[in-house]
Formats: C-alpha cells, structure tokens, sequence
C-alpha cells in the first residue's frame, strides 16, 4: 500500500469530475489581458470568478507602485521581519491601513491565509474559549488549531445561537471569549449581522473578530468593509482582511482598536517564521489603499452589477445563495451536473467558480461568480446570456456526459 | 435532563446522521463517521451542532478531531452528559 493510497477516493471522484471535460481545479490561462480578459488557446474568456472585486490588478498607478518599489528595494525581502528587518514599505502600509480604519494598530502578514493563523493563533491563549462561525473559511479554522483554545461552533450568521452557546459555556475561567465571524462569507455572498453579533459578543466580555477579506474596499461608504457599512466600525475588536482581491496584490492586515496588539508580533509563529512581504506586493497593497478610500464609483458600479446579475440569474430561474452582492452563487443538483455546467460555461467564454462539498456550506455544488468593478454592463449581459444557453443545452449535455461516463467504465 | 443512555445517544446519533446517509449504509458503533459513512467534515460539524443542542453541551472541536467511530462519539457525548 503506498503512501498516497488514502488519497484513492478523492482520486477516483477528480477522476468522474476530469471525465466531463478541463480539471475545474487545475484551469490554466495562456494569458491574463485585464481585470475581466483572460484567454485560453485562441479563446478569449470573461473572468468572472477572480475575485478581483474592484478591478485594481492594472490599474496605472497600482503597478506603477509595484514596479517602483522592485526599482528601489529589489524583488525579495529574503527572510521574516523578526530575523531579517522591516522595510519602509512595510510600516508605511501599516500606518495606511490603520489610519484608513481608524485603529491604532495594523499587523501586515505574507498572504490573507496566513494572516488568519497568526492573528488567531496570537490572540487565544489555552485558557480563552473560541467562537467560530459555523460556515468560517478554512483559515480561520486552521488558526483555531494551532492554538490550544477550545474552540466552539455556532450556527452560520446567527448571533442568538452565538448567545445561547455563550450562555451554555458560562465564564471562562482565567481566559475570554474570542468570536470569529466573516463580513461577507466567500462562498454564498451573504452578509452578516455584524451590529447584532457585536452586541452579543461585548455583552459576554468576549472579543469579536471579522475577517472582511472578501469585504473591505467593497463596502462602507470609504471601503472599511461591512463593519464600516453598518456603522459599528469603531467597536470592533479586530478586523483582518487580505491584499489578494479588492487590494489586488498578495498578503493581510489585521487592525485593532487595542494597541496592546502590537505585542503579539513577538509570538504569532506564521508572521516570525515567514518572509515577510515583497516590497512589490506591498507597494501594489499601499496604492490601493488609496483608490479604496476613493472609490465610490468603482463601490457603486459593483453594486449595479450585483443587482443586474442577481436579477438576470434569478429570471432565468436559477436558486441562488443570497441576495444582491458582488458573489453571487447558484445552486446546482449535484456535483457531477455542475461539473458539466461549469465546463460549458468555460467552452463558450466564461470562466467562474466550480465550488463542491466541503469547501461548500450546507454541502452544495454551487457555480460561483464573483464580479468586478471593471464588469460593464454588457459583460454582465454576456454571463447571462450564457447562463440562458446553458439552460437550454443542459438537458443535452446531460445526456452525452451519462453515455460518456457509462462508455470510460 | 436526566442522564442519557448509550442507546438513546446512539439512536439520536443515528437519526441526526440519516439525511447525510442517503445509500442507507448500516451504521455501527464500529462504523467510522468519515471513512465507512462517507460523511463529509463540514456535515460532521453541522451533527455536532445538532447533539450540543439536543444534550446542552459543548463538544468542542478539538473533542471533535479525535472521534473517528460512532462508538466514540456515543462515549464522548456519556461523558460529557455525566453529572
């Protein structure tokens, strides 16, 4: 029996998925033409599962950024910030963010992941109790690990199941309860009830902990997210988020309105056993700050998008996740018939999500669109279009992906 | 509540793990939760959810990485149901 043996089964399901066309998981562009063009072959693609909600990856001034900072402080950092210095762009980034969040401190990590692990993992200590969200991404369940917190479930954007599982574990004994939600989840596009869930949260003595990743740039009237959205900004605990999406780079922050934050630098393990940062990646982050704070068009143009979708798809009979927001998610019967799905959209122009269980909540098959700001109306027309056709060939495709798949056994 | 019995946690197991079972597979003390029941993690969690409510527990989930069987989840619930 080999090593990989155990990995039979998730084999032979990749194998049913690769049976109906690309690896929905291994796609390959031959070359990225702006925030919303792709190509593969001699095909050009609408990109509408990047996640790039605000269009910033060629924006002028973003790359001129990047392209500046490999000028002056050269393409690598070499080594973490404990061991091997910070750099200016480092702390000028910091003092970016949290002055745009109104925090006194802001922590910069290499990825949005990481960003989670650490801060997590500085924050609860073995005596402290964690409250996680019942649908929280895969790094924040991570961090949770390499704590020695417990650390509790509650039900998905619940804030009275968060009081009920406060209430049920009692005080915490020599440590506090630290809760963790997300301002909008990455895979349904729903928002969360952040007032509600601070009220809860603050009225047990705990600390409440958003991760905006797939928020911050894209809500609140300067982009500080959903907390800044419902105007409860200045009560939050922490706020992480990631460069990888509205930022259009690569990295995290985590901002706090407690200063004492600045002290976990010394023992959060995934910001000291790290390379820090590249001065690039980071320089792209900092010209992004300010177009966010600026960016009401570019919020405002999301948002007519969303609707437009939303409304297009929900014509067209499709049952999507949630309402109006720049992800907008439709379910699917089953894995295999969104596998098809998403490789005829892929065929005919338009790339988007594949998202199957357990990356999924409630362990749905889902086609998964996230939209930009760089999205025009009649590329949003386009997506519908094609989500018209697919309704029409799908009973079709059916068929040739059941005599294909009974032709390969 | 009084004190439930290993029965009554492996019935209620059981019927919460039902709509995750749809091959109606035979489910055992032996049986592993992910492995012979094919039941996903997030589904795992969503079960849990469901026996903390149901007993007025808390079954944290580093409790929860170390329960592979039924028979395992039945004796973490016994003990955590225990006086």
């Amino acid at each position: 029996m080999s090593l990989f043996e155990k990995y039979a089964p998730l084999q032979a399901r990749l194998d049913v998925v690769k049976k109906v066309g690309t690896d929905p998981f291994g796609v390959k562009f031959d070359d990225i033409l702006s925030p919303t063009r792709g190509r593969i072959g001699n095909r050009e693609i609408v990109l509408a599962g990047t996640n790039n909600y605000l269009g910033l990856t060629f924006d002028e001034d973003c790359m001129a950024a990047a392209k500046k900072a490999i000028d002056d402080h050269g393409t690598g950092t070499t080594g973490s910030r404990i061991a091997n210095g910070t750099y200016e762009e480092h702390t000028d980034l910091e003092k970016a963010i949290a002055d745009h969040m109104g925090m006194p401190s802001c922590i910069v990590f290499s990825t949005g992941y990481q960003t989670n692990l650490a801060a997590i993992s500085g924050l609860a200590g073995d005596k402290d109790v964690i409250f996680m969200d019942a649908d929280a991404h895969a790094c924040i369940i991570d961090g949770t690990r390499l704590t020695g917190a417990s650390t509790i479930r509650f039900r998905h954007n619940n804030p009275e199941d968060l009081d009920k599982r406060l209430r049920r574990q009692g005080e915490i004994e020599g440590g506090h309860a630290l809760v963790v939600i997300e301002g909008m989840y990455s895979m349904f596009g729903d928002i969360a009830p952040i007032d509600e869930f601070l009220d809860v949260t603050h009225k047990h003595g705990g600390y409440l902990f958003i991760d905006e990743a797939h928020s911050y740039g894209v809500f609140g009237p300067t982009g500080c997210g959903i907390a800044e959205e419902q105007g409860v900004l200045d009560k939050v605990d922490f706020i992480s988020s990631t460069f990888s999406k509205s930022l259009a780079s690569i990295g995290g922050f985590c901002a706090s309105i407690h200063p004492e934050f600045e002290i976990t630098r010394k023992v959060m393990r995934p910001y000291m056993f790290t390379a820090s940062p590249t001065p690039s990646n980071v320089s792209a982050a900092r010209a992004a700050v300010d177009k966010i704070k600026s960016g009401g068009h570019l919020r405002a143009n999301l948002k007519t998008r969303a609707f437009q979708l939303h409304k297009g798809l929900s014509e067209l009979g499709y049952d999507l996740c949630a309402d109006p927001s720049p992800v907008i998610a439709a379910r699917r019967p089953n894995e295999a018939i969104a596998a098809m799905e998403w490789n005829w959209l892929l065929q005919n122009g338009v790339y988007v999500n594949l998202a199957v269980p357990p990356g999924t909540p409630q362990s749905s098959s889902l086609l998964r669109i996230s939209l930009s700001a760089a999205h025009s109306e009649d590329d949003v027309n386009q997506i519908i279009t094609k989500f018209k056709d697919l309704k029409e060939v799908s009973p079709n495709l059916m068929a040739e992906m059941m005599k294909s798949m009974q032709a390969a056994e | 509540m009084s004190e439930p019995s290993r029965d009554e946690i492996y019935e209620k197991i059981c019927e919460l793990l039902k709509p995750y079972n749809p091959q109606n597979r035979p489910i055992k003390m032996s049986s592993g939760i992910m492995s012979d029941l094919e039941v996903d993690s997030t589904a795992v969690f969503d079960i849990i959810m469901g026996l903390e409510d149901h007993y007025d527990i808390s079954i944290p989930m580093e409790m929860v990485s170390d329960i592979k069987t039924v028979g395992e989840l039945t004796t973490a619930i016994m003990g955590l149901t225990a006086s």
